[in-house]
């Protein structure tokens, strides 16, 4: 369906390179446009805080920590150059890379373990950690001058990063939004990018794909707080002027989340929209309403917040996508890669060719785990071989996931080991370790990533192998394919059926390329006929080299797929062997259906 | 030596009363809805104004207002409750924080606005009133503040334990589910649980009026002291709270007295940060 | 008494019921079977309210309630004890089972029905001081179903109460049910421990991949074949 607006679009993306150039020319010119100091300096404060925001998003918006205390690192980074400046006569350019370096050294040791909290935690811990910064400057007179603040004197100099006049600090702070515009943008489409999404959205899942999520919001927080620094010292560049209460407060902090929400949080433009429509907004609000109504702007601020947060979580940005989703039309079919399969497992495959081979891929050992005073699992014992398929079934309460959740990572036994191919990985600690091991999940209440489509969703999952964008897509595009998807690889995966869903989850799954691949209750909630498609898609993993431990309660799949089942009722193994034989084992008929149901039954 | 302890550790604990029923409505909100007050604060702030206002012009003594207090910022709490949290206690935890931002920032800067950055006080007349046991000195209003803090938080024990509706909230915060199966109307539940929690801190404010001086960012100061006691407590235990409030104001004051007046605060933020990073279910909490 | 009709429900994503029509006489037991994953839980909670039903109607008594909140439900007489016993870990048997009375038309008879209990589980009487979280699986299961009695239900649903327990328990734990019918109040059980369910029910039905597959008597199915198999996927 072609509208209007397409030969637009197709027009642009033809010309690429030379609208982008003619873009970048525009922007650089935009400082030299206001003629007089108050419109310069409103167009300075709007790069300023779009920095700021920008800044905050990565960490918020994109990694999904929210930080109330990014004051901090504003204060830090004015500060250092500041004090540096002032004692040692060193080049507020030099200190300012000074201050980035440490507000990153601070921010490390602060909030590294601060991830482990939950949201609301770590965003008190932020807050409460911006306080102490304050409260230690303005105690602190020796070095930092208290209360009092420090000003810097205007010896107009380069080196000195004292200008005359605003344009020279128009360009400067322009720098370091497009700096962060680009950071953003590059990172974005990066693989570091996928697992910041991934990891907002559903950070089991991204774990149980290789995900390291500790790092990546590690190196989100490290770009993070070195621009909010770089922007702190400008701050005290332009200004001449910082205290405590000024560069600390907690107003910066909220302020700069503020726009991004605004704006559209975890979107590149978001934040730079935000600054664009409510500082100038801001600024002519308080003009305008005078003296009297000078606190006014917070009080605003704040129904904006609360408005925006509960009926435009997307933010300006978000609503402007949508409308324009109207005008633009994507296409739906996306050209696979001819003859591209399943990827195939690396490394150590004696066992392709045999679909059934009897070296263990995987021997658990006297596993348990204990849940306050339930024994979920109880000295569970058992190995899988290379290219079957095993599957586990057992009534509900048996301890099913806890097993599925001990062999990926997710928790630790409480005794036992466990060993695949031949290495001992019980202590390894991660989920995403696992996933490098080769041990690949599915999750019984399937995670797609939102905000993302089919075929990026499977992308996370390549990325445990590989690192190239192009390759993962590529790869990605064949698995697609595979699991019947390719109408659908550039759907949203919020809008896809629930069967769609599983196959996706399975799709991504197999990206990772494992050795080992647990399902988790893939058929449940299929009709019949979908039931049948997945059955055909399982069917034929073995043969790629991927050896499969299923969870099953739909027994006709249980019985059609399975070289071997295991039962487990209340965390002990009950009985294992052929399909043929468990459906008639005394001991399985009567952990589900109750004991002595034979001698009644027919 | 002995007298400047025990007189520090009595100064404390007395302190330490009201830090702990401030604390107790964040404990409660925690506890049952599962989210953070970041307007705790403001509360307690505007309750000062309104104890300070009532003073001023109709000379009610704020240990008298307390009666007036505490059923008008629990229909507050409520109110807050069905209007603003409601809609976005489902939400992702991004919303439900910045809501509460969001009416902190409302709250504190129409103070600002309204009563500007002067500080004010109540003086009583027994406001320097001392009594005497050996060679300590206990201040009057800091003794009825902390009998009277105490008094409402082993009120709030009670009503807990005893009625329907405290079992109600205990339950709700224990087993959601089970809750609602029981015929408990969760809504109601986490309105009252609000309710409760705000009149707390309302009351707080009141008996901490004649100790102290009221200015619109009074709430910040205060908020922070709240959220390591809730922290150091055990976030969902009360009586956690009460023993970590009595905790923080012996150890502000001893670190007040030995180290410096002015870095106590940042002595217990620094504890706030390494409980929340080392034990982050606090002394007494569970879970 | 309780009647569902065409009763369609979602879990998430998952159409977990689909088009349930089953009913529960008065004095009646009756049961509903099915493996795992077959909607059992979904449509016990949906009949209480925790789950909104998209399509269809439940009415109990007479009255429709597919659109009222859990508390309203509960208020009717129409009474859960839920999967895994959901006890309320940190306060007393005596405090869980007075908040089972939490109920307007409960609480006036609230010292009568402890007696009641009492007299079902005389262990309780003794225990009753222990905080819930610290007891046997057993007992847990003898305050949850003590809990349900505590709301005087006119119909009491048990969602899998034999789930974890051992074979003697679970014997007691039937002969509990037994004796509830007896004083006159219907009950609608969900379990895959079939045999023992069977036994004792009026009426049965068999759920598989939330819809009705099957329903009799509890002697007749039994007695039949096909539900050996809509267990095993035989």
């Amino acid at each position: 369906m072609r509208s209007n607006f397409t030969w637009l679009s197709d027009f642009i993306m033809g010309h690429k390179k030379s609208f982008l150039a003619a873009a970048f020319l525009a922007i650089l010119c935009i400082p030299l446009l206001p003629q007089n100091p108050f419109y310069q300096d409103l167009l300075i404060q709007v790069f300023f805080w779009a920095t700021l925001a920008s800044a905050w998003n990565l960490l918020g918006g994109f990694a999904g920590q929210i930080s109330l205390g990014h004051a901090a690192f504003f204060g830090i980074g004015a500060y250092t150059s500041t004090i540096l400046y002032l004692t040692f006569g060193l080049s507020p350019w030099i200190g300012m890379f000074a201050g980035a370096g440490l507000s990153v050294s601070v921010a490390l040791i602060v909030g590294l373990p601060c991830f482990r909290l939950s949201s609301h935690f770590f965003a008190l811990a932020t807050l409460a950690f911006a306080e102490v910064l304050r409260l230690l400057a303005s105690y602190w007179r020796g070095l930092t001058n208290g209360g009092v603040g420090l000003l810097i004197p205007h010896q107009v100099a380069f080196k000195n990063f004292v200008f005359e006049g605003k344009l020279a600090y128009s360009y400067v702070i322009l720098a370091m939004l497009l700096g962060i515009f680009f950071v953003s943008y590059f990172l974005k489409n990066s693989r570091l990018g996928y697992s910041l999404v991934a990891l907002r959205e559903d950070q089991n899942a991204a774990e149980s794909l290789g995900v390291n999520t500790n790092r990546t919001k590690m190196i989100s927080l490290v770009i993070s707080v070195f621009f909010t620094s770089l922007v702190g010292t400008f701050y005290a560049q332009y200004y001449a002027f910082i205290d405590p209460d000024i560069v600390f407060t907690s107003q910066i902090s909220i302020q700069l989340a503020l726009l991004s929400i605004i704006g559209g949080v975890g979107t590149i433009l978001g934040p730079i929209i935000g600054a664009t429509f409510l500082i100038p907004l801001d600024v002519f609000l308080r003009g305008w309403l005078g003296g009297v109504f000078s606190g006014m702007n917070f009080v605003i601020y704040g129904f904006v917040l609360i408005c925006a947060v509960r009926y435009f979580p997307y933010g300006i940005f978000g609503w402007l996508k949508m409308r324009s989703d109207k005008f633009l039309t994507k296409s739906a079919l996306v050209f696979s890669s001819p003859g591209a399969g399943v990827p195939v497992p690396d490394a150590n495959e004696p066992c392709r060719q045999s679909t059934r081979c009897e070296k263990p891929l995987m021997m658990v050992n006297s596993i348990s785990k204990r849940f306050g005073g339930l024994h979920a699992v109880e000295d569970l014992s058992f190995s899988i071989h290379e290219g079957e398929i095993l599957g586990l079934i057992g009534p509900n309460g048996a301890g099913k996931t806890t097993v599925f959740n001990l062999i990926s990572g997710f928790i630790t036994p409480h005794s036992g080991s466990i060993h695949f191919e031949g290495r001992d990985i019980t202590s390894l600690g991660h989920a995403h370790r696992f996933c490098k091991q080769g041990i690949g999940r599915t999750f019984q209440i399937v995670k797609p990533f939102q905000s993302m489509t089919v075929l990026e969703n499977i992308m996370v999952g390549g990325f445990n192998r590989v690192r190239d964008v192009e390759k993962a897509r590529e790869e990605a595009l064949g698995i697609v394919e595979r699991i019947h998807l390719s109408h659908h690889a550039m759907t949203q995966s919020s809008h896809l059926t629930l069967a769609n869903r599983k196959r996706l989850e399975l799709g991504r799954a197999l990206a990772t390329r494992p050795r080992l691949l647990l399902l988790d209750e893939v058929m449940a909630g299929l009709n019949p006929k979908e039931t049948e498609d997945i059955i055909a898609v399982i069917r034929s993993l073995p043969k790629e080299g991927i050896t499969i431990l299923m969870i099953e309660h739909v027994m006709k799949a249980v019985m059609a797929l399975s070289d071997r089942v295991m039962v487990i009722s209340s965390g002990i193994k009950i009985v294992e062997g052929l399909p043929e034989h468990i459906t008639k084992d005394k001991r399985v008929i009567d952990a589900y259906l109750g004991e002595a149901y034979n001698a009644t039954a027919v | 030596m002995l007298e400047i302890i025990l007189q520090l550790v009595i100064n404390g604990l007395l302190l330490g009363g009201i830090y702990a029923l401030l604390s107790i409505g964040l404990t409660m909100i925690f506890g049952v809805l599962e989210i953070i007050n970041f307007a705790h604060g403001e509360f307690l702030m505007i309750s000062m104004y309104v104890t300070f206002f009532i003073f001023q012009a109709l000379g009610i003594d704020p240990y008298i207002t307390l009666v007036i207090i505490i059923p008008s910022f629990f229909l507050l709490g409520v109110l807050v409750e069905q209007v603003i949290i409601k809609p976005i206690l489902n939400d992702p935890p991004l919303n439900q924080i910045f809501t509460t931002i969001g009416l902190g920032l409302i709250f504190q800067n129409l103070a600002l606005l309204f009563f500007k950055a002067d500080f004010r006080t109540v003086k009583t007349s027994y406001s320097s009133a001392n009594i005497f046991l050996g060679e300590l000195i206990v201040s009057i209003p800091r003794l009825i503040a902390f009998l009277l803090a105490v008094t409402i938080i082993a009120g709030l024990f009670v009503f807990l334990r005893k009625t329907f509706t405290g079992k109600a909230i205990r339950a709700l915060a224990q087993q959601r589910r089970a809750a609602m199966l029981m015929g408990i109307n969760v809504d109601k539940t986490y309105s009252i649980a609000f309710g409760i929690g705000i009149a707390c801190v309302g009351a707080a404010g009141a008996i901490l009026m004649p100790l102290f001086f009221v200015f619109p960012t009074v709430g910040s100061l205060f908020v922070l002291i709240a959220f390591v006691v809730v922290v150091l407590g055990g976030y969902n235990s009360l009586g956690g709270t009460l023993v970590a409030g009595l905790v923080i104001g012996v150890i502000e004051g001893f670190s007040g007295f030995f180290i410096s007046p002015h870095l106590k605060e940042v002595i217990y933020f620094i504890m706030f940060i390494f409980i929340l990073i080392f034990r982050p279910t606090g002394l007494f909490g569970r879970r | 008494m309780l009647q569902l009709c065409d009763v369609s429900s979602h879990y998430g994503d998952l159409e977990a019921l689909r088009s349930v029509t089953l009913g529960v006489g008065a004095n009646q037991i009756a049961s509903i079977v099915g493996s795992n994953g077959a909607g059992k839980t979904t449509l016990v909670n949906t009949i209480s309210g925790v789950l909104t039903c998209s399509s269809g109607t439940i009415s109990f008594l007479g009255k429709p309630l597919e659109k009222a909140p859990p508390h309203k439900i509960v208020e009717e007489g129409l009474v859960q004890v839920p999967e895994g016993r959901l006890l309320f870990p940190y306060m007393s048997v005596l405090e869980n089972l007075e908040l089972g009375a939490f109920s307007n038309r409960s609480r006036n008879a609230l010292n009568r029905s402890l007696d009641e209990v009492f007299g079902y589980f005389p262990k309780l009487r003794d225990r009753r001081k222990q905080l819930a979280g610290t007891l046997s699986g057993g007992e847990q299961q003898m305050v949850a179903i003590g809990r349900g009695l505590m709301a005087r239900p006119k119909l009491l649903m048990l969602d899998e109460p034999s789930l974890g327990l051992s074979p003697l328990i679970v014997s007691e734990v039937f002969e509990t049910i037994r004796r509830i019918h007896m004083e006159g109040i219907s009950v609608l059980l969900i379990e895959q421990n079939i045999l023992q369910c069977l036994l004792i029910s009026d009426k049965a039905y068999v759920l598989e991949n939330g819809s009705v597959v099957l329903q009799g008597t509890g002697q007749e199915l039994l007695a039949n074949p096909r539900v050996k198999e809509a267990y095993l996927g035989l």
